[in-house]
């Protein structure tokens, strides 16, 4: 072999080595593009995710410069709704059960909420803390309360015919509906933080929702949601009560 | 595509296509091409008219170019998740030249994409103005103008974001089918055409902005001249006003029927000059003060027709939500109203849509 094939041999050599290595590069640069992508997709999905429970504004003020510390007042309906004896059917029936029935009323509940522009703020137990006109200004909240009130009832119904041909225990609801001033804003620990509203009307629409035992009904519109309410519903007054931590008798009215 | 608007339901559209050639001459001849969605809207010409006629090829912007105005129907396209719009607005960029790791970057990572100051206000602006949630107000006014815009580059600004939301609601609302913009949007055969289709589109453009006449908004007593005015100076105020004369004019739904969905809008969006304008034809309709107000409190009355009762929910669904909860209610309304009404009842909530958020301009003084 001649020097000067011995060099071309080499030169092809390292000709291949360089291919070799910008392959291998051109294929890490590849997947290292791959993974980026689906990290943007699963962040931009993150994101869209969290704007079913907190303004995209915030949403995305809180992705571009951190937790905002303020809040903003604003007019919301408040909807809280229990489930009335949970505790005697907690003990009754087995762990596993209780959260297959649980989780079953959860997915019901939001759905009968959300079809109507609200937005579930809080599960406290086996109560939910329902928002409407706290992500958007919407000027049918009351409405809206109350129509997802009405869905939920139905909602209810048909869950407790699927959980008595189960040999399941039947489950009734309590559920308040307020409208009024809060603060609506990210609240909690660096933990854990929510969207939500706090004020006199959320404490209120809680209280009002332990009344519906008292009266024996099953949804309860205050004065201040009533006035604000399409007539065609057909409500009945009811005598004003005392509500513990509230100041003035409230006035409600029950949704038949 | 490589984005969430992959995994956006859409349903399935309630309206049939049908040709109709004089239209399709009409935006072949002032667009340049014919997009597939136009077919669908035949039934009711001046919407037909209005996609052209109120884009950038009707209403040239004189202080920023083709490419922002594009950058901004993806955008804003992307925030309504219409995936319709999404697609072409991709497709167009693409034609124009722009790179496609650009597009990706602002599709995935809009909140980290390298953009110039300037242009991220603008696009920010036009995604708050498409959102309105809250509307628009002095605020964001303010912080646009801050970098660098003018009065009358807001104008077109807004304009130009109101036009994506008219479109975006016109084929989200209509469940206009997506494949094809969505396949074009990604497809390599663009790579080869876009030279040639870029010259046609920039040769188009120039000669509508040497046609485009500027105008002082029209009659001061026509609907929504105030809001007319305040684009004046702009090649906006004249195909605006021309669509909303249209959309009046037409006989396909009453003048009522009309303003209510527009009224219905306002009131959802807050925005007190569409809800003025509204009330003033309604006013003219038969419909006092006191029973306009119980309407739009409730979205119910004995004094509307089954129709009109019918529309109010409809409109009201098309201001906020996601691509399946705006075509929620279209499809009963095709099957019991038939597809003409229901096509002008989309054009219509559409252009409420988009008017009500432009209601902002007002404000510039």
């Amino acid at each position: 072999m001649s020097a000067v094939e011995a060099a071309g041999i080499a030169l092809a050599g390292v000709a291949l080595a360089f291919a070799l290595l910008w392959l291998r590069a051109r294929r890490a640069d590849a997947r290292a593009r791959a993974r980026l992508s689906t990290a943007t997709v699963e962040l931009e999905r993150l994101e869209h995710a969290f704007a079913r429970f907190a303004p995209m504004e915030l949403v995305e003020r809180v992705i571009a410069r951190g937790v905002p510390t303020s809040g903003e007042r604003k007019e919301v309906t408040v909807l809280f709704a229990d489930l009335v004896g949970f505790t005697p059917l907690s003990q009754s029936v087995e762990p596993s059960t209780l959260v297959r029935i649980l989780n079953g009323y959860f997915e019901r509940m939001s759905r009968a909420i959300t079809a109507h522009q609200g937005h579930i703020s809080t599960l406290i137990g086996d109560g939910i803390l329902a928002l409407f006109g706290a992500l958007e200004a919407n000027p049918w909240q009351t409405n809206d309360a109350v129509q997802a009130a009405l869905g939920m009832r139905a909602e209810l119904a048909a869950y407790n015919e699927e959980l008595a041909a189960s040999g399941l225990p039947k489950l009734a609801l309590g559920v308040g509906v307020h409208r009024g001033w809060g603060i609506a804003g990210l609240v909690g620990s660096s933990e854990l933080m929510q969207f939500t509203v706090v004020g006199n009307v959320v404490s209120v629409a809680a209280r009002v929702q332990g009344l519906t035992r008292e009266h024996g009904v099953d949804v309860l519109v205050t004065a201040a949601a009533q006035q604000a309410l399409d007539p065609r519903f057909v409500l009945r007054a009811l005598p004003p009560a005392e509500l513990k931590g509230i100041a003035e008798p409230v006035s409600t009215f029950a949704l038949l | 595509m490589p984005t969430v608007l992959a995994e956006v339901e859409w349903e399935a559209c309630p309206l049939e296509p049908h040709r109709d050639a004089e239209l399709e001459s009409y935006v072949r001849r002032t667009y340049g091409a014919l997009p597939s969605s136009v077919a669908y809207f035949t039934p009711v010409p001046w919407l037909v008219r209005s996609m052209p006629a109120l884009s950038v090829v009707g209403a040239p912007p004189l202080h920023f170019d083709t490419v922002l105005a594009d950058l901004i129907g993806l955008v804003v396209s992307q925030d309504n998740s219409c995936r319709y719009c999404f697609g072409m607005q991709r497709l167009l960029l693409r034609v124009r030249g722009i790179p496609e790791a650009h597009i990706r970057e602002l599709e995935q990572n809009y909140l980290e994409a390298e953009i110039d100051p300037r242009t991220k206000a603008a696009l920010d602006f036009a995604r708050r103005l498409s959102r309105a949630a809250p509307r628009v107000g002095a605020l964001d006014l303010a912080e646009v103008r801050d970098a660098g815009w003018s009065p009358d580059a807001i104008r077109e600004l807004a304009f130009q974001s109101a036009y994506c939301v008219y479109m975006n609601r016109l084929m989200t609302i209509s469940a206009i089918p997506f494949a094809r913009a969505e396949r074009l949007a990604t497809s390599r055969l663009v790579r080869w055409f876009a030279p040639l289709w870029r010259w046609r589109l920039q040769r188009r453009l120039q000669t509508s902005r040497e046609s485009a006449l500027l105008s002082d908004g029209g009659a001061d007593d026509a609907p929504w001249s105030s809001l007319v005015k305040a684009l004046s100076g702009t090649n906006c105020a004249r195909p605006l006003r021309e669509t909303l004369d249209a959309a009046f004019a037409s006989p396909v739904l009453s003048r009522r029927a009309k303003a209510l969905i527009f009224a219905v809008v306002a009131r959802g969006l807050d925005c007190r000059l569409s809800e003025r304008e509204a009330l003033g034809v309604l006013s003219e309709t038969g419909l006092d003060a006191g029973e306009i107000e119980s309407i739009l409190t409730h979205l119910a009355s004995p004094r509307l027709d089954e129709f009109e009762s019918a529309l109010l929910p409809f409109a009201r669904g098309t201001i906020r939500g996601s691509p399946a909860q705006l075509q929620q209610r279209t499809p009963a309304l095709a099957a019991k109203y038939g597809e003409a009404r229901t096509v002008e009842a989309i054009g219509i909530a559409a252009l409420a849509n988009a008017v009500c958020r432009l209601g902002a301009v007002t404000e510039l003084g």
